[in-house]
This record gives C-alpha cells, sequence and structure tokens, in this order.
C-alpha cells in the first residue's frame, strides 16, 4: 500500500488513525545497506516517506586534482580507484580519452584483452549488486554464491596484473604486459561454467515470493524522468530505453560482437535486479567471442614516443635508454585540446573530459560519475514509499560510493 | 555527424571547427533560452563540467567555463556547450531544464565556485563543510612539501611542475604533441637537442 491508496480522512483531523508528526529519520553514514559511506536524511510522515535527501562526501578524496598533478600514464594508477567494483571501465575510459587525444593506435590483441576484461568487470560489478542487493533486503544465500563467482573472476584479474582490485593493468597505447600462459583456458573454463550459474541465481531470485513482494512495482522511475534526471545504464534500460554506448557509439571493436542489450518497460526494482542478470549472461558471450579471435601479438602501440621500450633494447639502444628516460620522467606531452570518449560501465556511462593544455599533465579531468547523477532518482523514487521500500531502491540504483564522491 | 549540425544550426548554434568534440559557445545571458530549446529537441544533460582557465598556456575569453555536456537519444549526438564567464559572474540554474542538473550543478559550485542562480538547493555537495575555498581552482593550494635531499638539495614541487607543462618544450626539446597522428615529419629528439636543452637550463 502506498500515501496515495489511503484515504485522505484517515489521516487527518482530530479523529485521525494516524498520527501524522513528520519525523526525521537518519540513516549513515555507517549503515550496511548504504552500500559504502551515504548519510540519508529521511522525513516520515507515518510509515510514508515524504523527502529523502542524500549526503555524500565522505569518500571525497580529490581524484580530479590529482590527475592535473600527475603525468598522464600516472593517471592510469588512479582511475580504477573511483568506481572499484568496475574498476576496467574508469581505466578504459581513461586510457580511450588520452589515446584520442594523442592518437595513439592500438594493436588488436590489446584491444580484445580489453574487451575481455571490461566485460569480465563489469560481470564481477554485477555480481556484488546482485548479492548484496539482496542480503539489504534480508536474503542472506545468494550472497555466497555470488561471491563465489566474484572470487574466481578476481583471481582471473590477479593472473593477468597481480592485483584483485583497482587493477591499473591497461596503459596509453595498450596493457601494461601480455596476458600471462594459460590464462585463456582459464577464463573460457569460467565462461563456460558462468552461464548455469546465473541460471542458478535466476533461480534463487526470480521466483523468490519474498523478493518478488518487496519489489514489484517499488520505485517506479518512467523513462521521460529517468532521462530527466540523467540516468543512464541498466537504470535507464530497466526504463525501458535502449541506450548502451557499445552499440550506439561503439568502442574497442564491440560493433563486431554479437550480443542484446536487455530492456525492460516496468522501470521498478525488480526490473532493475533483471536488467543486471541479463546483462551477465550477454557479457559473457562477448567474452567467449572476443577469447576465440585472441591472436598473438604485440599488446603495446610500437610508437616510442608513447610506449615504454622493450626491456632488452634499454641494454644495446641509447635511443631507447632516453625514451625510457623521458617517459618516465616527463610523460608524453599531448596537443593543447578537449576530449570526452563515454563508454558503458556497469553503472552507466563513464567519460574522462580531458582538457590538455599541452603539458605532460592534463590541465583538468572531470569525471562523469554515473554514480553520482544516478543517486539524484533517490531523492524522487523514494518518496512516497516506505522505509523498507527505499532500501529496495537504493540496493537496485547500484551506486558505488567511491564512484559518487571520486 | 552531420545530423548533429543540422540539429545544431536548428537551434541556432555554431560550433568550434577542428576541435576533437563538438563545442558550441554561448553566452551567459542566452544559456537558458538555448537549453530550453535543446531540451524541446529531445537533448538530455548528462554531466556538467567546470574549469578554471587561470593557468591556461592559450588564451581563453575569460576565467572561468562551464561546460554542459547534452546528448541526443534519436541521432546519438553530443554536443558540448561552453560557457565563459569572469569571477564573480552567475549564470542561471538550468535545474528547470533538465533536473539531472541538481547534484552537477551543485558540484560545479563546490569544487570551483561558479554560483548558479535560482538553483532551489545550492549547498556544498563533496567538500566538508568547514573547507573554506573551491579545490578545482587553480590558485587553490596543493599543501605540499618539498623534498629534501641528504646534501642539501632540495626539490620544489611547483617548480618541478612548471618544467612539464605545456609552457616550454622541456629537457628534451621534444612535445608530443608536434607527432600526434602520422600527418606530421617526425622529430626524433636527438642528444645535441637534448644537451642544448641541459646547458640552456643550468644557464
Amino acid at each position: 500500500m502506498t500515501l496515495a491508496q489511503i484515504p485522505e480522512t484517515a489521516l487527518e483531523g482530530p479523529t485521525s488513525l494516524l498520527h501524522t508528526e513528520e519525523m526525521v529519520l537518519n540513516v549513515g553514514p555507517q549503515h550496511p545497506s548504504t552500500h559504502g559511506v551515504l548519510r540519508l536524511v529521511i522525513h516520515m510522515d507515518g510509515e510514508f516517506i515524504t523527502k529523502v535527501q542524500n549526503h555524500m562526501g565522505y569518500l571525497h578524496t580529490g581524484f580530479e586534482k590529482t590527475f592535473e598533478n600527475r603525468t598522464y600514464q600516472q593517471g592510469v594508477t588512479y582511475a580504477p580507484r573511483t568506481d572499484y567494483l568496475h574498476s576496467f571501465g574508469h581505466e578504459l575510459a581513461y586510457v580511450l580519452s588520452v589515446e584520442k587525444l594523442i592518437g595513439a593506435e592500438i594493436p588488436a590483441r590489446a584491444n580484445l584483452v580489453r574487451v575481455i576484461l571490461h566485460e569480465l568487470g563489469r560481470i564481477q560489478s554485477h555480481l556484488v549488486m546482485i548479492g548484496t542487493g539482496m542480503l539489504d533486503l534480508g536474503a542472506l544465500t545468494l550472497f555466497f554464491y555470488t561471491f563465489r563467482e566474484k572470487e574466481a573472476l578476481q583471481d582471473i584479474f590477479e593472473d593477468v596484473c597481480g592485483y584483485r582490485m583497482n587493477q591499473g593493468y591497461f596503459r596509453v597505447g595498450g596493457l601494461s604486459q601480455d596476458i600471462p600462459d594459460g590464462w585463456i583456458e582459464t577464463v573460457q573454463a569460467f565462461c563456460a561454467k558462468f552461464g548455469s550459474a546465473v541460471d542458478e541465481y535466476q533461480n534463487m531470485f526470480l521466483n523468490n515470493p519474498i523478493f518478488l513482494a518487496r519489489t514489484k512495482g517499488v520505485g517506479v522511475i518512467t523513462p521521460e524522468q529517468a532521462l530527466d534526471w540523467g540516468l543512464t545504464g541498466a537504470n535507464l534500460r530497466a526504463s525501458g530505453v535502449a541506450l548502451d554506448h557499445r552499440k550506439a557509439n561503439p568502442y574497442c571493436g564491440f560493433e563486431t560482437f554479437d550480443f542484446k542489450i536487455p530492456t525492460a518497460t516496468a522501470g521498478d526494482c525488480f526490473e532493475r535486479f533483471r536488467m543486471r542478470l541479463e546483462e551477465m549472461r550477454e557479457s559473457a558471450k562477448i567474452v567467449s567471442q572476443a577469447l576465440e579471435r585472441l591472436e598473438p601479438g604485440p599488446v603495446k602501440d610500437p610508437n616510442r614516443k608513447i610506449s615504454l621500450p622493450p626491456r632488452e633494447e634499454l641494454e644495446t639502444s641509447m635511443e631507447a635508454v632516453i625514451h625510457h628516460f623521458k617517459l618516465v620522467t616527463e610523460g608524453f606531452h599531448p596537443p593543447v585540446g578537449e576530449v570526452y570518449v563515454p563508454i558503458e560501465s556497469a553503472r552507466g556511462e563513464v567519460g574522462y573530459y580531458i582538457i590538455s593544455d599541452g603539458g605532460s599533465m592534463p590541465y583538468r579531468v572531470k569525471i562523469r560519475a554515473p554514480s553520482f547523477v544516478n543517486l539524484q532518482a533517490l531523492e524522487y523514487a523514494g518518496v512516497g514509499g516506505q522505509f523498507a521500500d527505499l532500501i529496495a531502491v537504493l540496493a537496485s540504483l547500484d551506486p558505488v560510493m567511491g564512484d559518487v564522491d571520486r | 555527424m552531420n545530423n548533429t549540425k543540422t540539429l545544431l544550426r536548428n537551434a541556432g548554434l555554431e560550433w568550434q571547427e577542428g576541435a576533437l568534440e563538438t563545442t558550441a559557445i554561448v553566452s551567459p545571458a542566452k544559456l537558458k533560452d538555448t537549453a530550453e530549446q535543446l531540451q524541446r529537441e529531445e537533448w538530455y544533460l548528462l554531466d556538467i563540467v567546470g574549469v578554471d582557465y587561470l593557468e591556461f598556456t592559450v588564451k581563453q575569453p575569460a576565467r572561468f567555463a562551464v561546460i554542459y555536456n547534452l546528448y541526443h537519444l534519436g541521432e546519438n549526438a553530443r554536443v558540448f556547450l561552453k560557457v565563459f564567464l569572469e569571477d564573480g559572474e552567475t549564470l542561471p540554474s538550468l535545474y528547470s531544464v533538465w533536473k539531472a542538473a541538481n547534484y552537477l550543478e551543485r558540484e560545479v559550485y563546490d569544487l570551483v565556485g561558479v554560483v548558479f542562480d535560482e538553483h532551489p538547493d545550492l549547498r556544498k555537495v563533496l567538500t566538508p563543510e568547514d573547507l573554506e575555498g573551491h579545490p578545482l581552482r587553480k590558485d587553490f593550494p596543493l599543501g605540499e612539501s618539498p623534498t629534501l635531499f641528504n646534501d642539501g638539495r632540495f626539490l620544489d614541487p611547483s617548480t618541478f611542475r612548471a618544467g612539464v607543462t605545456g609552457k616550454d618544450r622541456g629537457l628534451s626539446g621534444y612535445k608530443g604533441g608536434e607527432r600526434a597522428g602520422t600527418s606530421s615529419a617526425p622529430l626524433p629528439p636527438t642528444l645535441e637537442v637534448f644537451t642544448a636543452n641541459v646547458e640552456k637550463v643550468k644557464a
């Protein structure tokens, strides 16, 4: 029952059935359901929410200022730390923007590895979203199942670059190093098993009566509202707008892969959860296709002004030593210009608006953080329902606080 | 791309030729009308960027710029509306046009210090309430300390950074932008240029 369904007479006057004094409720900043460090100030009229105010910034570390004082290549370290669940998305958005600025050429193998990791990252992020989202709604079991697969993915990431989180594996001009032997087989084995794992999740929550009761018809966002609030990603597609930059503005050769964009029309919490589930299947499809196309080859732009020379060359070539020294101490100088390349991360459109003044450090970097924009919808979609609904809406919007606060 | 230009021409906008992204410059007075017209033509606001051009190497019309990142679904087109303004000038809030402007304008206000008139709730959003100033302005101090070496030499961070900005060619005499793409003839950084520059810096 929503506030609108209660007759006016029951709410007003001295014979009111409900005591209607407004109450202000504080949630967070340390609260398991806020997915990080988010504080909500909620105005409640009886059981119903009349106003939601988000207070964020608890994780603000000034990434954009830090970017301005590091070389372009060093920036790769900071980009993944914004959205720590889909790090590869931010990393990719950053390097694509810089590459457009300097005109780097990416070898085919590097591009395919980027696609694979980008999509595996999306799967990892959605696994966390579904697992912790269900945890918020009181269902603990699914959390253990999704984290089983997440663990396997983190092992895959660790194999490729040594880090389980915040990888920083991409470089402007390619990758930091080639993938290790046997890695392709590991990922293939993961993809082969993953389909049945998704079926398992589907059985566990799409048919769960408690989950259906708590999410169906809750936090409805119409397509007009979604676009007005600047929503992107799965949250927008759940409302029926099929915008996906992998199809609309392809990057890294996504136009050559065969995959579908799941959309729904209801725009409620249930569909937002279901979108993530369907997207995981599509991502696994893309990964399998990319693995088949992988062929041996270079993983860096051969241009010595962008990529570090190979280690062996340093022993024989003076030029290589100079290049190495200049790239490490000073970095390359892109031309004056402003650039923006959007990509589709697990949370929506990520893009780095980079302004170059011709120096070896960006003059200004603005991160288009999807979580920050998506979180605005909570102030509208959360109103009118009960407090328990707000938790479902927050979980279904899937913000990552590192991405919100940067 | 041509469709984008038709759409922009319909809205009476001029874009900069030769830029990497389609950017149209709008005066602060016309911003709201332009935004309303674009909103009617189904452009959506995705992001707002605030820039302080105080230390920029190329002369800009004013110190600050606010850049609106707009997207058109039907044409998959993107345009950046750029508004230049001086310190102390204000911009009309676009909250009444696109609700997405709510947090985005608050962020620009918080980090760059541009004030948006008629914003319903213009408060800080990311920095702590007791922090004075706007961190993304170029004159905001970084709070770093010089690195001291054993023999009394020290590395002053701001001097070090001055050597690697676009203002001069650096120690190698090489500026990567001149070689972007394949059109311009490559100019390898020879040892002579390098040593000559080192001498120049020493002198």
